[in-house]
């Protein structure tokens, strides 16, 4: 059954409070992720990712290719979180064409005036955060997070999420939602993965959140 | 007015070229978007509506108690190069000087930004970016009707005719929420603003003057007589360009996501107060805005103007340059404030409430004449059909006094004045973006 233990961290002081138990059995490692913000309320769409501490062995499968779509003048996913070395696709869905473009220095990029799909794929080849705009549209807005690992996932309407099929070994935790300020987000934690068990990570999102950036407005803040 | 002319017609020549080439290309290059705007009017005031060369502040009196053609207006978006786009609003109203006309007319440059600030220039005819209740398809509100005294004024008298820089940078971190947005711009034209604020004093309605307008002048005892003695002008076109002096306006906005929006602009027409051409006089005004506005709890959405400046005319020019003997330079310091509440329900239905305060004070005596001081409420329900079809309520009601209007009328200090609009939009083709 279940065996708990408490695994210490680096940045217990900061973090608050936090519990992690390693559970069985199972046929690989799987982490359990809870986040809720500073009034227990669990948080959806928060982005998790795990960092191998130790060097992951290089491996010549190239991540599988994602696509960022553009939907009713929108990023559609909001987030999209690829691994490093993913190409991603921008297919437009509107009856208008966009623009798209980043000056982010992880990849700073430009698929001129389109419809459809008629540009090549683009590489993410360097870790770190993307923002995306539209030319054309100045309120669209989306992000691609890229990370230097395959085990991610986004929390759902529960505030949880389950990140599957590691390798035993220890991994650090990191959390990032375009709603909060650096200074909000969790300090990264240490989470040790043993083969056969549940690691069960709860974190707490400190202070009140930025409304998401899709809600609907009762006044305008695109006017130009 | 022959240059404005020349403009219009050379934009207008631009959308029918654009017009001829999307025939044969579909496609999202050019956009479309007509809507038009009739309704019923139930009006009260003592005064008589201004378009009608009237004392009151409103759009509407009594004699308007029927089906009205507000407004039907057409707006063409079309695409130059991926980064220069072009814009051109025509409007078509029924009161005033009636007619087809155009608003805005201007080139719109954006390139691809390849750093934080995202740059923009605009050249031509346009409103500069101090309204933040006009935001919709031809400079439409989507909270009232009517709008605030404020945006009312800009929309009667300012129209740049220049070119405008800004730029938009996230401040701080990558996906920071925080947005500074800097413009500046210099522009000709104008040089009349001020007027209906100097004779007619504040109003609150939605009769956006158009480029070639000739707007009526309240008829004043003594401007009457001036104008039997050829010495003033009968009516007021808003955008001349006098004395060959370009304006400014410069301004700084400061965004929080879709929380928090502050912005801090100044203007000045630097008009030369006793100029003169085309039966137009030139007035210096130049004001100080501040506006914000807030996304409160309860999905309430706050928006407010402050607005304070002044006009200064040389009475007694004459039409030739020189002055009359009694010529003196006239002062009116004006000033006006409104916070306006709004909330969507079910995405559908959108109930506004309005507070308006204004007031301008003359200085040429002693006591300083109370030019214009008063208030106005001002609520309003907007209901979404379909995308095609939306209608609406709206009930104004303003207070105000004036201390000439016992001196040039046998009329009270004081008058109440209000207005009921029962609406309907019909529109067709692109979205109701700006």
């Amino acid at each position: 059954m279940c065996t708990s233990r408490i695994i210490a961290t680096r940045l217990l002081r900061r973090l608050g409070w936090l519990a992690v138990s390693v559970c069985g059995p199972a046929a690989a490692g799987t982490v359990n992720v809870g986040i809720v913000d500073g009034e227990g309320h669990a948080l959806e769409r928060v982005v998790v990712y795990l960092l191998p501490t130790a060097p992951a062995p290089p491996t010549s499968v190239a991540p599988k290719p994602a696509a960022m779509d553009q939907r009713a003048n929108a990023f559609v996913p909001h987030i999209l979180v690829v691994q490093k070395g993913t190409e991603v696709v921008f297919p437009n869905h509107d009856t208008v064409s966009h623009h798209v473009y980043s000056f982010s220095p992880a990849r700073t990029f430009e698929l001129g005036l389109y419809k459809g799909n008629p540009h090549a794929p683009v590489l993410f080849e360097q870790s770190g955060l993307v923002v995306l705009g539209c030319n054309i549209h100045d309120g669209m807005l989306g992000y691609i997070l890229v990370v230097d690992s395959p085990y991610f996932g986004m929390t759902d309407e529960r505030g949880a999420v389950t990140i599957e099929a590691l390798p035993e070994g220890e991994y650090a935790v990191n959390v990032w939602t375009p709603r909060a300020r650096p200074n909000q987000l969790p300090a990264t934690v240490l989470v040790d993965v043993l083969a056969a068990s549940a690691a069960e990570v709860k974190l707490e999102v400190r202070g009140k959140l930025m409304r998401d950036h899709d809600h609907p407005s009762p006044v305008s803040w695109e006017r130009y | 007015m022959g240059t404005l002319l020349a403009r219009a017609g050379s934009a207008l020549l631009a959308v029918a070229c654009a017009g001829a080439v999307a025939a044969q290309e579909p496609s999202d290059r050019h956009q479309w978007r007509i809507e038009i705007d009739a309704g019923y009017v139930g009006a009260d005031s003592p005064l008589g509506s201004w378009p009608s060369g009237g004392l009151g502040k409103l759009r509407y009196d009594e004699t308007d108690e029927h089906l009205n053609a507000m407004r039907v207006f057409a707006q063409y978006k079309g695409r130059i190069t991926p980064t220069l786009s072009m814009t051109v609003v025509a409007d078509y109203v029924e009161d005033g000087s009636a007619g087809l006309d155009l608003t805005e007319a201007f080139l719109d440059w954006r390139p691809i930004p390849k750093s934080p600030m995202q740059q923009q220039v605009r050249i031509g005819a346009f409103y500069p970016p101090l309204s933040l209740e006009n935001g919709e398809a031809g400079w439409q509100s989507p909270f009232t009707y009517s709008y605030s005294a404020i945006n009312t004024w800009i929309g009667e008298e300012i129209r740049p005719i220049g070119a405008e820089w800004s730029m938009r940078r996230r401040l701080g971190a990558v996906g920071s929420p925080q947005q500074l947005r800097a413009f500046a711009s210099g522009f000709f034209g104008n040089d009349p603003a001020g007027t209906l604020l100097f004779w007619r004093g504040w109003s609150l309605h939605d009769r956006q003057s158009r480029l070639n307008d000739k707007l009526s002048i309240p008829p004043m005892p003594v401007y009457t007589a001036g104008v039997q003695t050829g010495t003033r002008p009968h009516t007021l076109e808003p955008f001349e360009e006098i004395d060959h002096e370009p304006g400014v306006y410069a301004g700084l906005e400061w965004r929080y996501a879709r929380r928090a929006l502050v912005q801090l602009a100044y203007y000045d027409n630097r008009a030369d107060p006793s100029a003169f051409a085309d039966g137009q006089w030139g007035w210096d005004t130049a004001f100080t805005q501040l506006a914000a506005q807030f996304e409160l709890p309860g999905e309430i959405g706050l928006v407010a103007q402050w607005m304070s400046g002044d006009t200064y005319w040389i009475l007694g020019t004459r039409p030739n340059g020189t002055r009359s003997s009694t010529a003196r330079l006239v002062e009116d310091r004006f000033e006006s404030k409104f916070l306006l509440l709004t909330r969507l329900v079910r995405g559908a239905h959108r109930l506004s409430l309005r507070y308006d305060d204004f007031e301008i004070v003359r200085d040429e005596a002693a006591p300083a004449l109370q030019a214009d001081v008063g208030h106005a409420w001002t609520v309003a329900y907007r209901y979404s059909h379909s995308a095609r079809l939306t209608g609406g309520v709206e009930w104004v009601e303003i207070e105000s006094r004036r201390d000439l209007w016992p001196l040039f009328y046998s009329a009270p200090h004081e008058a109440t004045e209000s207005q009921l609009r029962l609406l309907v939009s019909f529109n067709y083709g692109a979205p109701k973006t700006r």
